[in-house]
């Protein structure tokens, strides 16, 4: 019965070792047949009971985590599809390629589906491992520079979370997730391993001030890897802080991640405002969504739910941008935001659907994004003083208008030149990823359902 | 059991303050061959001392991967000959590194007794704490890519000591887990670090990244 729960993690590791069959094209079409089998799968299962068991522990927020990893997964692998015909002298064949990122979607899946605390480190480690030479896939210089960046301050920063698991545990006498969340009683220890665990995934989730790896990587990597990263790498060692919060129920421990999520957004916005490249300027984008995230993590209760849709629109919003990104690449040959000019005139579809996707991660209604973070702000509200929500209000405005201004910059400046666009799949997957960024307002309540 | 702990633990300080001086890249890296191989020592002594197969089985993984596997393997991705990988340009010099590592030592058993001590009992379980610090030291003042890596390592094999000794019962499956991810970095990070030196392709935007 529960085998239907280890499909997703099943389906991507067979696919994997597909991909090392030497066929023409075929490590391609399997790596969409088995992306598209753990969409399916992790729709069924949404519906199915939760599970807790010796291996697994799937409750609504796992499933729902699944389910934004299987469908930006899909996303990606199609994308790729058109994408690395654009990289000229790859790091590796194809194959590799694909046999990558099917293992690197068995990681993500493996992290949030484990019953053990020890065990999501050791998937969100893998998860390093099996990413970084696609991040060097351009193989040049700054991609290469930007990988061993990425390898070493997340490694590091991980070593920190190993700590933490090792003093939740002498806290607590069990690294089982659902016992944690059933516990009492424990010793003292268990604060200051949250806290630590918290700044060690951290790390891998962009979080201040360990995020310095965040813009290199996603500047550097190619358009469908940087959009597997920021729509669901993040949030899936957000997941393990989501644990974290919930199973230490001291308030200290909350208002350290509500200051880490504050600082976080203060920070990107900032960054955002002076941003000259493109992929960058996305980057700080993903960040400024992890801070605000994590604001509602340690706020938890209502404003958990507007994380959860934060995360899914964001997912597929930040995909779409990304993947977009990749396409004003292929064309312009440039990422300085001053060098691209009038997008909307030679790359019509690209333009608009950038515009859209740009405004939902930039939390404009009516994209799921803005209500995940009026929740978020509703809880904050009542949490602290009305200044402080002003203050982060005036950032999270910041954003917005560094975003939507830069972006707006590149699309409607003036532009002589030839029709540009290429009415292929790398054009249609990012408008299917914005639609869906604004569809999820429809399964609010579904995902309420789901999360409770 | 402590006395032998505090001796492993101080002879892993010093070998780390010992890298801190060092230039050549090929010394660093047997150096910390060495430190894992003491580490495995004390894996050794406890499963002896518990009558546990498990951390018999951690000690021999720990000699074989972290003291043997891994040295070699990073040994044979040096470019030039091994003798001859130097650090010519660290970012902090040997003196004021030697320095900053003893002050850190000292703050790493400031931190441990006023947060820790009152909960875990044991004076001497500051050191592990000591050499993560260290580790991380390590990778923040040097710019060749394989001491940076030695020091992640390092803080690894400071993490492994203190779970060895505090915290013997940790789940078996979680520490070789964290032992195959190591050998996942390490390997990646070899290919990076030739690919680092052979890159094909110059970027024009690399300064970005630097610095």
């Amino acid at each position: 019965m529960d085998l239907v729960y280890i499909l997703p993690m099943a389906a991507s590791l067979i696919g994997a070792l597909l991909c090392l069959v030497r066929i023409e094209k075929f490590e391609e079409i399997v790596s969409i047949i088995v992306s598209v089998c753990t969409s399916i799968f992790a729709v069924l299962i949404l519906f199915s009971p939760n599970v807790s068991n010796y291996f697994l522990f799937l409750d609504g927020i796992s499933k729902i985590m699944i389910l934004t990893i299987s469908i930006v997964y899909v996303m990606t692998v199609i994308f790729s599809t058109t994408f690395f015909k654009y990289i000229d002298e790859p790091l590796f064949q194809k194959r590799f390629y694909y046999l990558l990122l099917n293992l690197f979607a068995f990681s993500m899946f493996f992290s949030v589906s484990v019953n053990n605390f020890g065990l999501v480190w050791v998937g969100i480690e893998a998860t390093t491992v099996t990413s970084a030479l696609l991040v060097a896939t351009e193989n040049d210089e700054s991609s290469i520079e930007a990988t061993w960046r990425y390898i070493i301050i997340v490694s590091s920063g991980l070593v920190i979370s190993f700590i933490a698991n090792i003093l939740i545990y002498s806290a607590t006498g069990t690294l089982d997730i659902s016992k944690l969340l059933s516990m009492n009683s424990f010793s003292a220890l268990l604060p200051l391993g949250s806290m630590m665990a918290l700044v060690g995934y951290g790390t891998k989730a962009g979080i201040f001030p360990m995020h310095t790896w965040l813009p290199d990587v996603h500047g550097k990597a190619p358009a469908p890897v940087s959009a597997i990263f920021s729509g669901v790498l993040l949030p899936v060692a957000l997941y393990a802080m989501i644990r974290v919060i919930q199973f230490t129920p001291i308030e200290y421990v909350k208002t350290f991640a509500l200051i880490l999520g504050f600082l976080t957004v203060i920070i990107a916005a900032s960054l955002m405002a002076v941003q000259t490249n493109y992929k960058r300027l996305f980057a700080y984008s993903t960040m400024e969504n992890m801070g605000m995230a994590l604001i509602g993590i340690s706020l938890g209760g209502y404003a958990l739910l507007g994380v959860i849709i934060l995360i899914l629109s964001h997912a597929f919003a930040k995909s779409s941008t990304f993947f977009l990104s990749g396409n004003l690449l292929s064309r312009y040959k440039t990422l300085k935001i001053d060098e691209v000019k009038g997008v909307a005139g030679r790359m019509p579809i690209t333009a608009y659907t950038l515009l859209f996707s740009s405004m939902a991660i930039t939390g404009m209604p009516p994209f799921g994004t803005f209500f995940g973070e009026i929740m978020i702000i509703f809880v904050l509200l009542s949490a602290v003083h009305i200044g402080w929500v002003l203050l982060l209000m005036a950032f999270l405005a910041l954003a917005f208008i560094s975003m939507n201004f830069k972006v707006g910059k590149m699309l409607f400046s003036d532009s002589e030149g030839d029709n540009m666009e290429r009415k292929r799949v790398g054009t249609i997957i990012p408008v299917i990823d914005t639609i869906l960024s604004l569809a999820i307002v429809f399964f609010i309540p579904l995902i309420s359902k789901v999360i409770k | 059991m402590n006395d032998f702990f505090m001796l492993i633990g101080f002879s892993e300080i010093l070998l780390v303050i010992f890298m801190q001086w060092e230039v050549y890249v090929a010394k660093i890296i047997k150096t910390f061959s060495i430190s894992s191989y003491a580490v495995s020592v004390f894996l050794l002594y406890l499963s002896f001392v518990q009558h546990s197969y498990l951390v018999l089985i951690l000690a021999i993984l720990t000699a074989v991967i972290r003291g043997f596997f891994i040295p070699n393997f990073i040994l044979k991705r040096l470019a030039r000959d091994p003798w001859r990988e130097r650090e010519s340009k660290p970012i902090m010099g040997t003196a004021s590194s030697i320095i900053i590592s003893l002050v850190i030592a000292i703050f790493a058993y400031v931190l441990y007794e006023a947060t820790m001590l009152n909960f875990i009992g044991v004076l001497s379980g500051a050191i592990p704490i000591a050499l993560v610090f260290q580790g991380a030291f390590l990778v923040i003042s040097r710019r060749n890519a394989f001491i940076q890596l030695v020091g992640y390592m390092v803080m690894e094999n400071a993490a492994f000591l203190f779970t060895g000794y505090l915290f013997p019962d940790l789940p078996f499956s979680v520490e070789a887990g964290t032992v195959l991810d190591l050998i996942g970095v390490v390997m990646i990070s070899g290919i990076i670090m030739r690919m680092r030196e052979n890159s094909p392709k110059k970027s024009d935007d690399i300064d970005e990244l630097r610095g």
